[in-house]
């Protein structure tokens, strides 16, 4: 479990990115933390990595204080970088040096994950190209089975048929005693990947929900007319009239838009406060 | 488990280390011991061994323990490769120590080993090519000797080999991108700073004088004489350890200090 408590931070401390957010993500879950650029989301998850350490508040994951990066910590978390470091090593070599580390890694379902994102054996890793080394460094992480799995832009860089595949990959090794937590701007490839999104602007959480909380609390639907401003959170012309999110009062269902959400939410975050309140 | 040291987590990580960039590591220590040996040879020739022995031994003991000293701390030239150093599930005491291994024992050693192996194959050939039944034969034998590595120069050598290996190993935490070079500016600027306050204080005191050694002496002339005023032994002393020991000391230790603190 990671619990978020009164966190501020900034890299200056007079202009902070995050202002007092609280926050608890349980262990089951795959979370989208999604925000505009700048907005601090691979901040948040070096926070929870410990690479950052807050400037006021407290973050615990699973017991451990991420700042002290103690061993018995960094064993239980993995976080893929936006941009990934491999050295001029072959996978085997790679596995035979960084694999130690993580005493729960899995070799049978490295070779798997890595048939999976078809990343094959071509030589030292640094001479991949930056996709392949990304998958590569996703297949290892996950075969490494912690317990947090922090993933920043993991799709950056990946062409379509990679993207499938991770998305299935993912979906595949997720199980109840697992957290992976997802950040990311490309908001269209967490389709049908996450249960709870979580989204940040200026310096504020403005949301922390289940798709299922958020299909009853919000419907997604296309009108043929424009409903007026003040009645929805977001409303974007379409082929066929309106695409607009609004407060589900009549209990409808709909499937959950996450860039409409993100919209919605980013646009009225008043509004969605208030929604989502209780 | 033991989150501070653990044996075989510290043998992983230091394998890692060695492994993980074997063209920087060994072709560095290759490329650095090429240095020495070419300097050796070439300062030789040009000044005899006399000076080959003090130029090698100054250039290849702290400058190249210092340049070691900043690649093996050299991850946070990029974020990702920092990330993934300080993400590593080792302790930091572990991964200072491992660093200071290779950099503060290990290369040095190497190099002590083979500055006394090319110190001494090169004397031995020299002593071999002169001719017993030549006059002053024990004269030009006694001339050239091997290098004493307990001797004097030696000795004002290891100091300064801890305090710019420690020097590197901070700023390797300070500066992320291109260390080296940013820690020899510093030092050069610190340098150029202290002797230029020492020189500019020495003027205000005595007016004129010829020549200030920081916390060493002030040369002044007196009628057509030139007279130096040291600074008094007890004083001189505790500039003297202060500098060769206790600085490197605590540069040694504020690296792992850095690294504990380290954010990036």
């Amino acid at each position: 479990m990671i619990a978020i408590q009164n966190l501020s931070f900034g890299y200056r401390k007079k202009r902070l990115l995050y202002k007092d957010i609280s926050l608890t993500l349980e262990a089951g879950s795959i979370y989208g933390l999604l925000g505009k650029n700048g907005a601090g989301k691979s901040t948040l998850l070096k926070n929870l990595a410990g690479l950052l350490f807050p400037t006021a508040g407290n973050i615990t994951v699973n017991g451990f204080s991420p700042c002290k990066r103690q061993p018995s910590f960094l064993e239980t978390i993995y976080l893929i970088p936006e941009e990934v470091h491999v050295p001029a090593l072959t996978i085997r070599q790679y596995q035979n040096l960084f694999s130690p580390f993580y005493p729960r890694f899995d070799a049978e379902k490295f070779s798997s994950y890595l048939e999976q994102l078809d990343v094959k054996e071509q030589g030292k890793l640094n001479t991949l190209s930056f996709g392949q080394q990304k998958k590569f460094i996703i297949a290892f992480a996950l075969a490494c089975n912690t317990d947090v799995l922090l993933l920043d832009e993991p799709t950056n860089g990946l062409d379509i048929p990679s993207k499938i595949r991770f998305r299935k990959l993912i979906s595949s090794v997720f199980d109840k005693d697992r957290m992976i937590f997802i950040s990311t701007h490309q908001i269209r490839d967490l389709d049908n990947l996450i249960d709870r999104v979580i989204i940040v602007d200026d310096g504020e959480l403005l949301l922390n929900a289940s798709l299922t909380g958020i299909a009853e609390r919000l419907c997604f639907k296309t009108v043929s007319e424009f409903p007026g401003k003040n009645t929805v959170l977001y409303a974007e012309e379409s082929l066929k009239g309106f695409a607009v999110v609004a407060e589900n009062t009549d209990g409808e269902d709909s499937k959950v838009n996450l860039e409409h959400l993100f919209n919605a939410i980013t646009e009225n975050p008043a509004m969605a406060k208030a929604i989502f309140k209780n | 488990m033991n989150n501070t040291f653990n044996a075989k987590r510290f043998t992983r990580l230091f394998k890692k280390t060695l492994l993980e960039r074997p063209v920087q590591m060994f072709g560095f220590t290759g490329l650095l011991l090429a240095v020495v040996f070419i300097m050796y040879v070439v300062a030789k020739a040009l000044g005899g061994f006399s000076s080959a022995q003090n130029l090698t031994f100054i250039w290849g003991l702290p400058v190249s323990s210092c340049f070691f000293a900043s690649l093996v701390f050299g991850y946070f030239s990029t974020n990702a490769s920092g990330s993934s150093y300080l993400t590593l599930p080792a302790s930091h005491f572990e991964k200072w120590l491992c660093g200071i291994s290779i950099a503060g024992i290990i290369y040095p050693a190497l190099f002590l080993l083979f500055f006394r192996i090319i110190d001494s194959s090169f004397v031995a050939l020299f002593h071999n090519s002169l001719n017993p039944a030549a006059p002053f034969y024990k004269e030009q034998f006694d001339s050239v000797y091997i290098f004493d590595l307990n001797g004097t120069i030696a000795w004002r050598v290891y100091p300064l080999f801890f305090l710019l290996t420690g020097a590197s190993f901070v700023g390797a935490f300070y500066f992320n991108k291109i260390a080296f070079i940013k820690v020899a500016m510093t030092i050069a600027i610190l340098i150029i700073t202290v002797v230029g306050l020492n020189l500019l204080m020495a003027k205000m005191i005595f007016g004129n004088i010829v020549d200030a050694g920081p916390f060493n002496h002030v040369t002044i002339p007196v009628e057509k004489e030139e007279v130096s005023i040291m600074v008094p032994g007890a004083i001189n002393k505790i500039f003297y350890y202060s500098l060769s020991f206790v600085l490197p000391a605590i540069l040694w230790l504020l690296a792992f200090t850095r690294l504990r603190e380290k954010e990036f």
